[in-house]
């Protein structure tokens, strides 16, 4: 059952964009989700919310108060001691009577005559007769508005901001079937051809664009990124669907083919993006044969001049510089969104100005740049919490990938110091079950990235509100997932002193089925506030769906050996059945090999994708 | 507390005993309000799935470090195409700088020297500590 979302009564603004999601589950979710479940009511509960309706714990909320950073609680005077009416034992567990104020131990608890208590250290409702801990919307709507009243500046409801322009969820349509019509038919067949290759072909038992890249002297670490890409689902339908047709781009740019000139120093012949389309017409022509990617590394040292070296490279370095090389062709006839700071008064979400690149008119991890962008880009929250007032500071940063720690589950490596266990507000921490053994798992690397962390103090920020440098806590939140995840492990260790490189060895374990759901501003929220049933959202007017947040694993590139001496190769995942593309070579390995593989990136899709209403005005 | 008395000693015992209690009893109360609350609200991640891969993993490492098992570091014998490729790429295509014919394994050292790219194509020894640190 999902939640109604709260929110839109409270303080989330007006202005926000009303198009409301079309898209409405009717059927019960299969897997865990955000949304959070309002367990049904015992019979006290609703017997003592029915004489009294919304107001009926106006007078308890009204002695709860909320510290910094801290829960709800009934405060006590410093020397006041909660004693229970009929045992006269000041226990560590009491509950005060909603309805007659009185105290009450645990045990006597079930002998008062008045069912609704709360707890007065958790803010916690407990009925007497039931003797269980019982939840109520609008009392943990209350506690939360008081909560987040603490966090923000005069009102202005940072943790609410609305949410840059390019984050609001345009509408969803309806998948529609479709298949070619007579004349759409005719179209097809006069302007194509066959691939190559018979049913008696070995290669033809094999999917479409599986082909090895051939090796051009240590570039493995393109090649391994290549074949990633290359079976991505949504770029590869996009460069498939003849998206960026090379002949048509480089005929918009007045290029002119003269295979005589020997020297080529055009540079308007530089498109990574016509490259890219160039290679994935060779790898899905159906030939089998190895393809040189030699023109693409050509135009790559074009793009990248200070990595362009015959040496061992860095595969992930490769893949932040390529899709920087495909998102420079921006066709600026199509930039939509104003330049804009999303600053509020007394507010402080922002855009990072630093990421504008080029075109300041079009942000980067809009999506609405390049194919590059809508595919990988994702926006991450960062949350600077004042300890002193608890005041928030909210930002939102584009992303292409995440680029990971590496770290046993159990914390015993000697990492900074910075890093501590804090624990906000009932913000629980689950104990993932690989924790006793030791062994990293990608999730257990996810939590850490998502934890409340404790900046030193020669790192105090400017509390707005103390108006004083302060300590505070910062924390990591996604609050909009890509198509496309990619996780970075950060297995390579440098510093500017060559010699203090190394190479993290260790085993990561990762899933090959992703929920991200608790990596998810909504959640993190959710969980900061101690869970409580509210509409969070992370920032927007609209929670996100639960099916939006499951990733499914389709490639992975390992690295193999010594730092300086190792080796790439992708595992790609095509029609359930696991592949490994070592340079040249695709051979066929099941899939232990790969969840027993040194992860280096992974990349997971979102397991269903949606068709969202254009912005252009159409019949 | 140094006092030798043992009446004094054990009742301040039986105090530092009694506190030590009540404050386990709070962290314990503490854990189990929150997470009674999060179990009742179904917000507990999917626990199953996540034991279920890492059993697969653990159940996939153990059979790959079985001697027995002869399916890690196999060499290739041919792909899944029936091919066999050498170690050094043969494939023959010229160079799009200069126009030579290049061997394909041999491209990328060709291409960095006829770009004037790389450490030893270099006639300036303009190498920024930023290059030199991504270069590895």
């Amino acid at each position: 059952m999902k939640l109604q979302n709260l929110t839109l009564t409270t303080t989330m603004s007006s202005n926000s964009d009303h198009n409301n999601r079309s898209f409405v589950s009717n059927e019960p979710q299969q897997h865990q989700s955000t949304a959070v479940i309002v367990p049904p009511p015992c019979s006290h509960l609703v017997e003592f919310k029915a004489g009294r309706g919304a107001t009926a714990f106006g007078k308890l909320l009204e002695c709860i108060r909320v510290r910094p950073l801290g829960r709800a609680s009934v405060p006590r005077e410093p020397n006041e001691v909660f004693r229970c009416s009929a045992c006269r034992q000041a226990s560590q567990r009491v509950y005060a009577c909603v309805s007659c104020a009185a105290v009450v131990c645990d045990t006597h608890a079930p002998d008062h005559e008045h069912n609704i208590a709360i707890d007065v250290d958790r803010a916690e409702l407990f009925c007497c007769s039931c003797g269980d801990q019982v939840y109520d919307r609008d009392f943990d709507s209350a506690i939360v508005l008081s909560q987040t009243a603490a966090a923000t500046l005069g009102g202005c409801n940072s943790l609410c901001a609305p949410p840059p322009e390019n984050l609001r969820k345009r509408r969803r349509v309806d998948y529609r079937p479709w298949t070619p019509d007579s004349r759409e038919r005719a179209l097809l067949g006069t302007n194509s051809s066959l691939l190559p290759g018979n049913d008696e072909d070995l290669s033809s038992n094999f999917p479409v664009g599986l082909k090895g890249l051939n090796n051009l002297g240590n570039t493995c670490f393109m090649n391994s990124v290549l074949q990633a890409l290359l079976h991505t689902p949504p770029l590869r339908n996009y460069f498939l669907s003849d998206r960026h047709n090379r002949f048509v781009c480089q005929q918009k740019n007045g290029v002119h083919q003269n295979k005589n000139e020997r020297k080529n120093k055009n540079p308007q012949r530089l498109c990574l993006a016509c490259d890219t389309d160039a290679l994935f017409s060779a790898v899905f022509s159906g030939d089998r044969k190895p393809y040189s990617p030699a023109k693409f590394l050509y135009s790559w040292w074009q793009h990248a001049g200070n990595l362009a070296s015959y040496e061992q490279q860095d595969a992930h370095e490769f893949f932040i510089s390529m899709l920087d090389g495909i998102h420079e062709k921006v066709d600026k006839d199509e930039h939509k969104l104003h330049s804009q700071d999303y600053l509020e008064p007394g507010g402080s979400s922002r855009m990072n100005r630093g990421m504008w690149h080029k075109n300041p008119q079009l942000p980067i991890g809009s999506g609405d740049c390049c194919i590059a962008h809508r595919v990988f880009s994702g926006i991450l929250r960062s949350d600077v919490m004042c300890t002193a007032c608890g005041f928030t500071s909210t930002t939102y940063d584009p992303c292409v990938d995440i680029s990971l720690d590496l770290v046993p589950n159990h914390e015993g490596s000697a990492k900074t110091s910075t890093k501590t266990h804090h624990s906000c507000n009932g913000n629980a921490e689950s104990v993932s079950p690989g924790q006793n053994s030791g062994t990293s798992t990608l999730m257990g690397c996810l939590d850490r990235f998502t934890r409340p962390e404790r900046l030193g103090s020669d790192q105090k920020f400017f509390c707005q509100q103390c108006q004083v440098r302060q300590e505070s806590l910062k924390q990591m939140s996604i609050r909009k997932l890509p198509l496309v995840s990619c996780f970075h492990i950060k297995r390579f260790e440098h510093s500017s002193t060559r010699k203090m490189s190394r190479k993290v060895d260790r085993y990561l374990q990762f899933p090959f089925s992703l929920d991200m759901s608790p990596y998810l501003s909504s959640s993190i929220l959710r969980s900061r506030f101690g869970n409580r049933i509210f509409g969070f959202d992370g920032g927007d007017g609209n929670e996100p769906d639960e099916s939006t947040s499951e990733f499914e694993l389709f490639a992975v590139v390992t690295h193999t050996g010594k730092l300086d001496a190792g080796h790439y190769a992708t595992y790609l995942r095509l029609s359930n059945q696991w592949y490994k593309c070592d340079d040249a070579w695709v051979t066929q390995v099941n899939e232990n090999i790969v969840r027993a593989a040194q992860g280096y990136m992974m990349f997971y899709v979102q397991k269903m994708l949606y068709y969202k209403a254009t912005e252009k005005q159409s019949g | 507390m140094s006092a030798p008395d043992e009446n004094n000693k054990s009742s301040h015992t039986q105090l530092a005993s009694h506190f030590f209690s009540e404050l386990l009893d709070s962290v314990i109360m503490d854990v189990a309000s929150e997470s009674h609350r999060i179990a009742r609200l179904g917000l507990d991640r999917n626990l199953d799935d996540e034991e279920e891969e890492l059993r697969l993993s653990a159940q996939a490492r153990a059979r790959l470090a079985d001697p027995s098992n002869s399916e890690a570091n196999s060499k290739y014998v041919v792909d899944i195409f029936g091919q066999t490729h050498p170690p050094v790429a043969s494939e023959i295509f010229d160079c799009m700088n200069c126009g030579r014919s290049i061997v394909a394994g041999r491209f990328a050292p060709h291409l960095e020297k006829c770009m004037g790219k790389g450490r030893k194509a270099r006639v300036k020894a303009t190498r920024s500590s930023t290059a030199a640190a991504q270069n590895r």
